[in-house]
């Protein structure tokens, strides 16, 4: 009876303990990627990660030893490089924590699918993290950067990329699902966001970067990438870029000015916007309304303009409806010369008109390049700020007086 | 699990015998002198017994003796209202010889001398031994087959204090104390009503216990009172030294880490308990009075619960579930999610915590296991240990195993956090045997996280509610009232309302006496 008791507990626990614990890792056995790079090299992947050193930046005792360091390998595929990866680091790396994959400009001319299914397939990836290209360089330069203010590069560039889609708008934060969204709709192109190093790469690389004021090298974030299909084909500059951002609603607040009658200008701050998107038939042939109603404050009076006043202020913001039209303008004409519905104008079409859609369809291409779309904005200034005057007014006068 | 376990045991019972060497059924003896030697050769001429002989009444005297257990029994009243009463008092009422001889003189003892207010007849030496040993007074005269038990008990005991256990801020602060007759009055003293019945009994061959079982007549289930009762009849053992013997040995469930009765030493607890229904057992020789049946909210539930505002008070309870679960999960998740799940923990978070780890050499299950059995280490040093090296411990624990463990690198400082925090919320807990239950659990919990992950974690869970939902105590599912489910019962479950809305006793425990209040929702009765 013992016996057989002895016999079933054992069997119990080898249960336990032969089936347990196959999945589990020490966090002192795993290395934490927050960023990786992914370049072309010939017909292989050069797959670069940026790894933490937990030690340096939250440690109690911190040496001069750097917070991050990259490795780099290449393979035919990107999963056989990141496993290659551990001929290098001591350890394993471990994708969950990603905060960006920068694709070289090379690659992302090529075509980025191939390196998107890993992305996507992997299980240890989460699919917070942020994806964007290296502007006129390689990817992995990028992760070489040592940032000031943030230890860890990668995320310096997410919360930079973050930071300036809420507050400044030109940028386009672009996670993994809704890239593949865009990539495999027809009736839909993808974008994603540029950067690139400003200033000296090994100076950038070395701690030296850090030990400065103002650091010699800087990660810079700017453009957005137009795709076609997964080939990168151009870039919208940052003008361009914001008229996207209105166009696609992703508009939360940002900063712009508008020339006034008298010399100077006139600078407001959008608060709120939304837009919404139309989609018609004119004439058989497809007509798109994009209506932006967006509220703003005024920011900076640079020119003698009384702006307690009725007219003035109804002055300005006609003004601004009409700068806003342009921005967007401009950056429609731009994807129409490179013949890429970024805004999803033809999802819109489809959702709204769907049973002209279909003709539309074969063709869409062409179709958007001879789209009629017709921009109307709307804008009203909530606050002028806590000042009435420019106090400028008033030193101009006494400027004249002593004159 | 269990059910193996029983079958293995042996099932041979061994009958306590008791180890007599006489008869003690035999009659009392007719001479004085045969029963002084018969008392101290039984009592192997014990020097705590005093026996002292006496001639009573003034002619043709007879011989009188009168017993005691110096130490029990209380010597004043002996000198006053026994030895006096016969030695004096009835020499001077003159006594008839007529009378002497018969059993008038016997009659006449019992009805006009002995002033004391307890007086039993006695007739064998068994209850000479019974009465003897209790701290009661024997009077015996020649020539009779019968005695006198006075009653006379009264020894050094502590006195009512305060609870050392389960402190208050507001509420009283009495306390039980080892004596049940102080017992018994603590809990008449506040339910002034007939229908609180105290039914005793001796259990334990040779300590032969004073067990009391109480309950309100009306209120208590009939079953359960019953059921006790029956419970305690089947108990067969030499001793009865505290009421953890008793526990052990009617409790419905031997394999559980959960309690299945209730004790305290509160008086005010008990007294609630009693009113709600519930039967109470006060055992002598210990402060600490059980009362059954007991569910698993019972143990989260303090009696300042009532004393206090109600919105605190539920929000406290809400509180000590929470505490419940961190002292049973907190390290058994940190492992978890250090060693299988390190995409759930947010980036900053798991980059400061594998900086801690860095140059950790154990794994994290070690590591928990150790720093575990560490504070469970000082924990059971900080009980048993005299007052006096108390200082010395602290310091030895909190300096040296916390803060030298983490600069040494043998620990990492979150999971010093884990720890301690495990520590607190098991003392937030108002009862001390449901914090041992978690303490045992929380082990189990670790291996299978270190096993498992999380998916280990919730299997414990998924076993752990299996286990409570097939527990049973004196009748009623220990789950009461979540499983089965009682909406009424939730005024006071996990939170409790005002007393005005919780007319109605538990449910749950009553099947008769069901409504226990009245009043309506307070208000000024002038605007």
């Amino acid at each position: 009876m013992k016996r057989k008791i002895m016999i079933l507990l054992l069997s119990f626990f080898m249960c336990l303990i032969t089936a347990g614990c196959w999945d589990s890792h020490e966090l002192t056995e795993m290395a934490l990627a927050t960023g990786l790079a992914i370049d072309k090299e010939g017909d292989e992947y050069t797959v670069t990660a940026q790894v933490l050193n937990p030690g340096e930046i939250a440690g109690a005792q911190m040496t001069n030893r750097l917070s991050v360091s990259t490795y780099s390998t290449t393979g035919k595929t990107i999963f056989e490089a990141v496993r290659r990866l551990t001929q290098t680091t001591p350890r394993k790396l471990y994708l969950s924590h990603l905060r960006i994959i920068i694709f070289g400009e090379e690659l992302a001319e090529e075509g980025i699918g191939r390196a998107i299914d890993f992305v996507s397939r992997d299980h240890e990836m989460r699919t917070d993290f942020t994806l964007s290209i290296a502007k006129g360089m390689r990817a992995e330069d990028v992760l070489k950067i040592l940032t000031p203010l943030e230890k860890v590069p990668a995320n310096k560039v997410f919360s930079s990329l973050e930071m300036s889609q809420d507050a400044w708008a030109p940028t386009k934060v672009v996670h993994v699902d809704e890239l593949i969204d865009s990539l495999t709709s027809p009736s839909k192109q993808a974008v994603l966001n540029g950067l690139y190093v400003q200033g000296d790469i090994e100076i950038g690389s070395t701690l030296d970067n850090v030990e400065r004021v103002n650091s010699p090298t800087l990660i810079k974030i700017d453009h957005i990438g137009v795709f076609r299909h997964d080939q990168l084909i151009g870039w919208l500059d940052e003008e361009q870029s914001k008229g996207f951002n209105y166009i696609t609603n992703n508009v939360s607040n940002t900063v712009g000015s508008v020339a006034c009658d008298k010399p100077g200008r006139i600078v407001i701050e959008v608060i709120n916007t939304n837009t919404e998107l139309k989609g018609k038939t004119e004439n058989g042939s497809p007509k798109m309304v994009v209506h932006v109603t967006s509220e703003v404050n005024i920011g900076e009076v640079l020119c003698p303009i009384d702006i307690m006043k009725k007219k003035n202020i109804s002055d300005v913001e006609k003004k601004v409806e009409k700068k806003m039209k342009d921005i967007m303008y401009a950056s429609i004409d731009k994807a129409k010369e490179l013949n890429s519905d970024i805004f999803g104008f033809g999802e819109v079409l489809k959702r709204q008109v769907p049973k002209q859609w279909k003709n539309w369809e074969q063709n869409w291409d062409e179709e958007f390049t001879n789209l009629n779309v017709d921009v109307k904005a709307d804008v009203k200034i909530r606050r002028t700020g806590t000042i009435s005057e420019s106090f400028l007014n008033k030193m101009e006068k006494n400027k004249k007086k002593d004159e | 699990m269990a059910k193996i376990l029983r079958r293995t045991r042996k099932k041979k019972k061994k009958k306590i015998v008791e180890n007599i060497s006489s008869d003690y059924n035999q009659p009392i003896k007719q001479t004085i002198e045969e029963n002084k030697t018969f008392v101290n050769a039984e009592l192997g001429n014990s020097f705590d017994i005093v026996i002292r002989e006496f001639k009573l009444g003034k002619k043709n005297p007879i011989k009188a003796a009168v017993m005691y257990t110096d130490g029990l029994a209380d010597k004043d009243l002996v000198h006053n209202y026994v030895l006096e009463t016969l030695m004096i008092d009835v020499r001077e009422a003159e006594l008839n010889q007529q009378i002497a001889n018969s059993q008038d003189l016997y009659n006449r003892i019992k009805e006009f001398s002995l002033t004391g207010a307890e007086l039993t007849e006695i007739t064998t030496m068994k209850a000479i031994f019974n009465h003897l040993l209790s701290g009661d007074t024997i009077v015996l005269l020649d020539g009779f087959t019968n005695g006198f038990g006075v009653g006379s008990r009264g020894w050094q005991d502590r006195g009512v204090q305060e609870p050392s256990s389960e402190q208050v801020v507001r509420g009283p602060k009495d306390a039980f104390t080892e004596t049940i007759r102080t017992n018994t009055a603590l809990i008449r003293r506040r339910i002034k009503d007939t229908n609180l019945w105290f039914d005793t009994q001796k259990i334990g061959k040779r300590t032969k216990t004073d067990i009391a079982v109480a309950y309100i007549k009306g209120v208590a289930s009939d079953d359960i009172v019953s059921e006790v009762k029956e419970r305690l009849q089947k108990i067969d053992i030499d001793s009865i030294l505290e009421s953890g013997y008793i526990e052990e040995l009617i409790q419905d469930e031997t394999y559980t880490p959960f309690p299945l009765m209730y004790h305290t030493e509160r008086p005010d607890a008990i007294c609630a308990g009693l009113l709600e229904g519930r039967v109470a057992i006060l055992v002598d020789g210990t402060p600490f009075v059980l009362l059954v049946p007991a569910l698993f909210i019972d143990f989260f539930q303090s009696s300042e619960d009532y004393y206090q505002r109600s919105d605190i008070s539920s929000l406290l309870r809400l509180l000590r579930f929470f505490a419940f679960f961190l002292a049973m999960i907190t390290p058994s998740a940190y492992i978890a999610l250090t060693t299988f799940h390190q995409e759930m923990i947010p980036t900053p978070l798991l980059i400061s915590i594998a900086a801690q780890r860095e140059g950790v050499p154990f794994p994290a299950l070690v590591e928990a296991l150790m720093m575990e059995a560490t504070f469970e280490i000082l924990r059971e040093a900080g009980i048993r240990m005299p007052r006096a090296v108390g200082s010395a411990i602290s310091i030895v624990g909190t300096l040296i195993l916390g803060q030298s463990a983490v600069e040494a690198g043998i620990v990492s400082p979150a999971m010093v956090i884990v720890v301690s925090l495990t520590a607190i919320s098991s003392f937030v807990l108002p009862h001390y045997n449901i914090a041992i239950s978690v303490r045992m659990i929380r082990f189990c919990f670790m291996i299978l996280a270190a096993i498992f992950g999380l998916y280990g974690i919730i299997l414990g869970l998924i076993i752990m509610v299996l286990h409570l939902a097939s527990l049973r105590s004196f009748g009623i599912p220990y789950l009461s009232p979540m499983a089965p489910m009682g909406i009424k019962d939730q005024k006071d479950a996990l939170i409790r309302l005002p007393l005005w809305m919780q007319s109605r006793r538990p449910t749950y425990l009553n099947k008769q006496d069901k409504i226990r209040a009245n009043t309506k929702e307070p208000k000024p009765t002038r605007q």
